[in-house]
């Protein structure tokens, strides 16, 4: 309830205490304090009102029109024809449908564990006190900084099979006798594109993850401490449970991320070498702009929406399940 | 603590007052800002046509044959943008019209044109690929060019063999050329002799036996070219064509699969990769790190258009200047590829302002008022750029644009032998050259036998082309 109804409320029984029947003037104070209150809504609702067009148009329309585009045969030209849930249908016999589902759920879920991962192994490193401690958590942004493409491209001439520093790296600790073409072999260019993304997004997670650690009481770790807890006992159950809120809104960013992800593959391999990094996103880019399949293109992102959206809400639920996760901050 | 607020109300209301005020205030005021913009807006762009209308007829209204001396809008690729702009602006010193120029990136350009069409943006002229070019007049975006004044003297005046590029089999005219290209081997000749061999290789046999004994002589990646997933078809019907193979019927189904020598030239190409004649991260490699090699002197051969010499070259790395053109793809008839983009008249505009689109077209894609390859030139001064006329390769500025390291007269012959495949314009074609990527790639790969792949590819080209 709104701190002005309840004055207003509070005004009512002030009046209701002193006399059976409120008397006049209180009535008229309630119901004025009520009006602005109401007005105070309305006024509310106004000043939000250009940021909601503007959600509806930019994301509201879009998504219903994709949903009709996807029960639909789309011309070029722009006639339509309702094919109900045919498209559907059909996506579901390609076969290189699956091939690219089962490739993004994979993909997604490497994703997701390697940034929320090296997120929080970023975030507990630049949490402790070190010279050059703020050197270190500034350049943490410079992945977030650079562009999905761009983290691709830089990651094309890291991962490069003849003069990248990857494999300049590897070759000189001994871990490989020769230069390795990476993103010449389906598992390597599906390894290297998860890298490429996560490193990215993991310095997104990362500065997620200092804040929540940032408001960690010293004494709570502290007091653990002296009573003989371990550093991962005092991680699993002071830190760990702390940052649960954090947890989830990465985890929901990165389930989304990885689901989507376009940019990084397509500068990596364009979906190659074959089709062994098609993943979703690429196969609905090549529905759309290739084939110029709007309807089927439509098809795909619903379904890639909705299981990026089931998948969300599904880290949510039991994330949030046992205990609730302002447990933690409470 | 109530007492205290009640004493204090009629003063808050007092301000509550003036702050409904202020928030009606602020409402109106929003409101009429609302209002008023936009139709400042409005009043503005009514100015600017007034301008415009001042010099000329309005587009939309007027009819064929009337002047129209209003900007035309034109979208491109940013391939040298500063002399797009010079091109644009000696068009409008010639014809009066300014062009709005609207540069997207070379990545994702398809898309975004696709898109902005799509969305309904009004552009009289664009840069398309070839690939695409009938599918856009097919979507209503683009103008057929047929009974346009001058388009037949444009295409006679063509090699015959360019002109397939622009008129479709059944007649229809669809683009103009923006630059043509011919697939060349570029070798280095230093290290060729260095190996024992006095010429260039003249077949697929000779490259993987020229480039096995380059490789035990030291050279890191002997073979180079952009075998990427985008790539692949125009070098499988590069070698198709040089085999002396015809890929495609007059109808555009796939014949490819029909001759043995099919087999063969995949079967090299397998080779050539996995006995690692070729980089290991060949399959992603872009020109840029192919140009590096050559000019580092890591590779020795390097198939690709003509115009990547002028840039090893230019890249000024030991082994540059060793580097020449051979004017024949080894293969059997020796034949090359033929590539060339296209420009494409907008269907928006309608009257004057058609007629003004298509000059601008035509003195892009062809000759300038005055008769000349104005925009062929520069692109030749650019980039070592062609056009598909024989005329331009007679113009003693265009010839001068080339480096005395090209053998004009070889480069203009191999190019009119060159051929173009009318079926890559096909509607349904950029489809298959998707597949094309997916199945080179598995077969280079081992997952896929060459016979399984000519196979799948023949069945990709039938499917798509029913499928439209």
């Amino acid at each position: 309830m709104p701190p002005q109804a309840d004055t207003a409320a509070a005004a009512g029984r002030t009046a209701t205490a002193s006399s059976p029947r409120p008397s006049k003037p209180a009535r008229t104070r309630a119901q004025k304090r009520s009006r602005r209150a109401a007005a105070d809504r309305r006024f509310g609702l106004y000043l939000a009102l250009p940021a909601l067009v503007v959600v509806l148009g930019l994301i509201a329309w879009p998504a219903i029109q994709t949903l009709i585009y996807s029960l639909q045969r789309v011309a070029l030209n722009g006639d339509t024809r309702w094919v109900g849930f045919r498209n559907f249908e059909l996506l579901f016999k390609n076969p290189d449908f699956i091939h690219s589902l089962w490739l993004t759920a994979v993909y997604a879920i490497a994703f997701l564990v390697v940034s929320t991962g090296l997120g929080l192994a970023f975030a507990l490193l630049l949490n402790e006190q070190f010279r050059g401690r703020f050197l270190a958590r500034t350049l943490l942004i410079v992945p977030w900084a650079c562009p999905w493409v761009i983290a691709g491209i830089i990651w094309k001439w890291f991962a490069d099979g003849d003069v990248g520093a990857l494999n300049g790296a590897l070759y000189q600790l001994g871990v490989i006798d020769e230069y390795k073409a990476w993103l010449s072999s389906d598992t390597g260019a599906l390894i290297i594109s998860v890298l490429a993304a996560a490193w990215r997004q993991a310095s997104f997670a990362a500065l997620l993850f200092l804040a929540g650690l940032q408001t960690i009481p010293h004494e709570l770790p502290e007091a653990a401490k002296v009573d003989g807890a371990t550093a991962w006992q005092r991680f699993r159950l002071i830190t760990l449970p702390w940052l649960k809120p954090v947890i989830v809104v990465v985890i929901v960013i990165n389930v989304i991320f990885g689901f989507m992800q376009f940019d990084v593959i397509y500068a990596l391999t364009q979906g190659g070498p074959g089709n062994a990094t098609e993943v979703l996103s690429i196969f609905l880019y090549q529905q759309l702009f290739v084939y110029t399949n709007v309807g089927m293109g439509s098809a795909v992102a619903v379904v890639l929406g909705v299981v990026a959206l089931l998948i969300g809400l599904l880290f949510v639920k039991l994330l949030y399940r046992s205990g609730d996760v302002t447990e933690g901050v409470s | 603590m109530h007492e205290d607020r009640d004493a204090g109300a009629p003063e808050r209301g007092g301000d509550e007052e003036g702050l409904k005020v202020s928030r009606a205030s602020l409402l109106r005021g929003a409101m009429a800002a609302g209002v008023a913009l936009p139709a400042m807006g409005l009043l503005a762009a009514c100015g600017s046509s007034d301008d415009e209308g001042s010099t000329g007829t309005s587009g939309g209204s007027g009819g064929s044959g009337e002047a129209y001396a209003g900007a035309l809008a034109m979208t491109a690729w940013e391939a040298y943008p500063d002399q797009i702009r010079a091109n644009l602006a000696a068009f409008s010193k010639q014809y009066g019209n300014r062009v709005d120029l609207t540069l997207i990136p070379n990545i994702g350009y398809g898309p975004a044109l696709q898109t902005r069409l799509q969305g309904g943006q009004e552009i009289d002229a664009y840069y398309n690929f070839a690939y695409n070019s009938t599918k856009f007049v097919d979507a209503g975006w683009a103008k057929e060019l047929n009974d346009l004044p001058g388009v037949e003297e444009m295409l006679d005046d063509m090699f015959e063999t360019s002109a397939a590029r622009h008129k479709l089999p059944d007649g229809r005219i669809v683009s103009v050329p923006y630059f043509s290209a011919v697939h060349l081997p570029m070798y280095n000749a230093a290290q060729l002799r260095r190996a024992g061999f006095a010429r260039p290789a003249q077949s697929l046999s000779e490259i993987y036996d020229q480039c096995e004994k380059l490789k035990a002589d030291g050279v890191r990646a002997p073979y180079a070219a952009y075998w990427t997933k985008q790539f692949s078809e125009e070098y499988f019907i590069l070698y198709l064509v040089a085999e002396g193979i015809v890929p495609f019927d007059e109808e555009g189904n796939p014949t490819f699969q029909d001759d043995a020598k099919t087999e063969g030239v995949l079967d090299w190409w397998t080779s050539m990769y996995q006995d690692g004649l070729t980089a290991r991260s060949i399959l992603t490699d872009d020109p840029g790190k192919h140009v590096a090699a050559m000019a580092q002197g890591t590779s020795t051969y390097f198939t690709l258009h003509h115009y990547f010499l002028k840039e090893i070259r230019n890249a000024r790395g030991p082994a540059s200047s060793d580097v020449v053109l051979d004017y024949r793809i080894p293969g059997e008839n020796g034949q090359s590829l033929q590539i060339g983009e296209v420009v494409q008249l907008g269907a928006a505009a309608e009257g004057g302002r058609a007629d003004a689109a298509w000059e601008l077209l035509k003195f892009y894609g062809w000759k300038d008022k005055d008769g000349r390859y104005g925009t062929f030139v520069s692109w030749a001064e650019s980039a070592a750029l062609l056009g598909p006329y024989p005329g331009l390769f007679q113009d003693p500025q265009f010839r001068r644009a080339f480096p005395d390291y090209y053998d004009l007269g070889q480069l203009e012959r191999a190019f009119e032998a060159s051929q173009v495949v009318p079926a890559r314009v096909l509607p349904w074609y950029s489809s298959f050259q998707t597949k094309v990527g997916d199945r080179i790639q598995a077969m280079l790969l081992g997952q896929a036998s060459v016979k399984d792949t000519i196979s799948s590819l023949a069945d990709d080209a039938k499917n798509f082309a029913a499928a439209g």
